[in-house]
């Protein structure tokens, strides 16, 4: 009896438990066949990190290869806020906001918030960085990111543009040149341990692909120098605004290209639009004299005067239908250099009216006015040049002299490298190269001629009178010592929002070459609304001067090391 | 013997799965190693990018044009400004030249040699300087 208590209870244990056993199995098989896959995805996103790879940004570098924007990495700060306790949030807030910079109210707000992940600050200088390390405060990381950094600050600003905070290009050649620049994400499934840290083990991995590096034709040194010049000038005539373009003739390629006022670009975000706008390329302007080239150049193609040929100036006076032209000296008999030479308005709108409408605007079309010049940064504008048959019975009197039209500084600088290279519109360009993380060259980008103006004769001629307007016209401001230059100046009315011409507002120009017998370098320079001087022979020509005088010189003593070398050698 | 081979069984299977608890362990120590030494050998790259732009940003123009600007008046050096300065063999074999004598027939028709500028240390380096021709503005 009691044996058999003892069996009956024995296999009653066992009973439970081979249906434990089998509740168990059971358990196993559905959660094999039915919950297997909802099961795995939770295990994977537990024991995977999915990060984004940052590819890295391309380098702009000079011609000379000097880096003009690179990428730094540095720590961008972030705060658990549900995590820190309310009584130590003041305290972190003191001690954070002289570091950073950031107030006490903007801190308050994001350390408030109920969430488990806030950025305090993005991109911080290695030295913040330090400083809130050393405090060890619990509850705040740090994530490295990338950050584009500028190391000369202000040069080239409206050039180069910048790259916002997620390194993508907002203006400049950081937004025409993104696609090249910014390279392509990769991806990453890192393992993580049981305390979700990240382990560098990873299931699937995508490497980024690093941007490609731009070269650019600015040269650094030349564009300090035309930004020094550039920058005088403007703090000296307290203008509103001024440009400088420095190309080189025969390539079209852009060394120096600046504007003012300009902005530091390691800080972008404190300049206004106003001053991140690239006049150079968006304003648009009427001319004045400096225009009387493209009218010069037309007679002198077209064979309908020669240099000595006289032309009466009606003595400072000329009446063109309801209108009457005036010269800023009265002239009796000029010759057609003497007329350039002098920048008399009358003369040369006798000579265009010689030319008629129809050739004076073919040359204005040839000399690339009126069209974009096709030079690779965003946002230019193609200036303005209306139609023959819609011009007005003083036009012929307005348009030769740099009236009636609307140009920018570019379009003004290839005019003057048209006369300096011989009579080729050139394209200007500012990237030379795109190349990979190992410098193999990507695309090599050649110089090219968009069309032939004028013929060699008709350019050295015209290169003759230019001579001569800066060695006894009005121009003299513009002689560089030691070289030969040649070049126009141009004084312009302004227009009023009324339509008329304002007699306190005006664009002081000057473009030139030099040297004038073999010309390496073409410049551009346009003053807007300088106060004390207005004309462009004495407020934009001797930045010319100056910005001529160091570039030569600069690019003579460039070419001094082989020199040596040659005579290292020949000793 | 059944119980022998079951047991050798059970041992196997124990040393390999402990063989697999060592190698899963091992690999993740390495990592967390190699982690380590990346995250250290990172920091040292970043150090040195931010080195590198530092220097970049302190040998830029625009600052060394300030500083100039505010001590001296500096200008881009003109060709004529440079001297070219050749071996120091050259000035030695230039210092050391002795002119023949001066003979009878020369001295009573004038025949002269030029005047000569003798160094006064031939052994001195650059003792030679040709083309120099300084202005002082």
């Amino acid at each position: 009896m009691h044996i058999s208590n003892y069996r009956r209870k024995f296999e009653a244990v066992f009973l439970l438990f081979v249906v434990f056993l089998l509740i168990c199995v059971g358990r196993l098989l559905y959660i094999q066949f039915f919950k297997s896959e909802f099961l795995a995805s939770i295990a994977k996103k537990q024991h995977n990190l999915y990060v984004e790879l940052e590819p890295r940004r391309g380098t702009l570098f000079d011609t000379n290869n000097k880096p003009l924007a690179v990428n730094i990495s540095v720590d961008s700060l972030f705060a658990s806020p549900s995590s820190i306790p309310d009584k130590n949030k003041e305290a972190i807030i003191r001690q954070l906001s002289p570091i950073l910079g950031i107030s006490g109210a903007s801190l308050r707000e994001k350390l408030y918030k109920k969430k488990h992940f806030v950025w305090l600050a993005r991109k911080i200088t290695p030295e913040q960085s330090e400083s809130i390390k050393k405090l060890k405060i619990k509850n705040l990381g740090f994530i490295k990111e990338s950050k584009r950094c500028y190391p000369n600050g202000y040069l080239a600003s409206h050039v180069l543009g910048f790259a916002g905070l997620d390194n993508t290009g907002l203006e400049g050649l950081e937004l025409n040149y993104d696609n090249y620049l910014k390279g392509q994400a990769g991806w990453a499934l890192f393992l993580r341990d049981a305390r979700q840290n990240k382990l560098d083990l990873w299931e699937k991995m995508v490497l980024p692909s690093d941007g490609y590096d731009l070269v650019l034709t600015i040269d650094e040194v030349i564009q300090y120098i035309a930004e020094r010049e550039l920058d005088k000038a403007f703090k000296q005539y307290r203008a509103k605004g001024a440009s400088i373009v420095v190309l080189d003739p025969h390539t079209g390629a852009v060394l120096a290209f600046a504007n003012r006022p300009t902005y530091d670009l390691n800080d972008y975000s404190s300049a206004s639009k106003d001053v991140r706008r690239n006049r150079l390329i968006c304003d648009m302007f009427e001319p004045g004299s400096v225009f009387k080239i493209v009218t010069a150049s037309a007679a002198l193609e077209e064979k309908k005067v020669s240099e000595e040929d006289k032309i009466f100036c009606e003595n400072g006076s000329f009446k063109v239908s309801n209108h009457i032209l005036h010269d800023h000296t009265s002239h009796g008999w000029l010759t057609f250099r003497q007329v350039i030479e002098e920048s008399s308005n009358i003369g040369t709108t006798k000579v265009a009216m010689m030319l008629g409408k129809d050739t004076v605007y073919k040359y204005v079309k040839l000399f690339g006015f009126g069209s974009k010049t096709g030079i690779d940064l965003r946002g230019e504008i193609s200036g303005m040049m209306i139609e023959p048959r819609y011009w007005s019975k003083v036009s012929i009197a307005n348009v030769p002299i740099g009236q009636g039209v609307g140009v920018t500084t570019l379009q003004l600088a290839n005019e003057i490298a048209i006369i300096a290279n011989g009579g080729q519109l050139m394209q200007p360009f500012i990237v030379r190269e795109i190349r990979d993380q190992y410098g193999e060259p990507v695309k090599v980008i050649e110089p090219k001629m968009i069309k032939k103006v004028l013929s060699v004769d008709t350019a050295n001629r015209i290169k003759k009178i230019l001579v001569g307007v800066v060695e006894e016209g009005t121009g003299k401001m513009a002689k560089v010592l030691g070289f030969s230059a040649a070049g126009k100046t141009g004084t312009a009315q302004k227009l009023e929002p009324n339509g008329t011409y304002s007699h306190d507002k005006f664009v002081a120009s000057f473009i030139g070459f030099a040297p004038a017998e073999d010309p390496l370098i073409a410049v551009a320079v346009t003053v807007d609304e300088p106060r004390g001087s207005i004309y462009g022979g004495v407020v934009s020509a001797p930045v010319f001067k100056n910005v001529a005088n160091d570039t030569l010189r600069y690019l003579r003593t460039r070419q001094l090391p082989e020199e040596i070398l040659i005579s290292d050698e020949t000793d | 013997m059944k119980l022998n081979k079951f047991l050798v069984l059970v041992a196997c299977l124990t040393t390999l799965s402990l063989l697999y608890v060592y190698q899963q362990t091992e690999i993740f120590r390495l990592a967390y190693l190699g982690q380590k030494k990346i995250t250290l050998c990172q920091e040292l790259l970043d150090k040195n990018t931010v080195i590198r732009y530092n220097i970049a940003r302190n040998a830029s123009l625009i600052r060394i044009g300030n500083k100039v600007a505010t001590s001296a008046d500096f200008q881009m050096p003109d060709t004529y400004r440079l001297v070219k300065l050749s071996r120091p063999l050259e000035g030695i074999k230039v210092a050391q030249y002795i002119p023949k004598k001066e003979t009878m027939i020369a001295r009573i028709f004038g025949i002269k040699t030029q005047a000569q500028a003798k160094t006064i240390n031939p052994s001195a380096p650059f003792s030679s300087v040709r083309s120099a021709r300084f202005d002082a503005r």
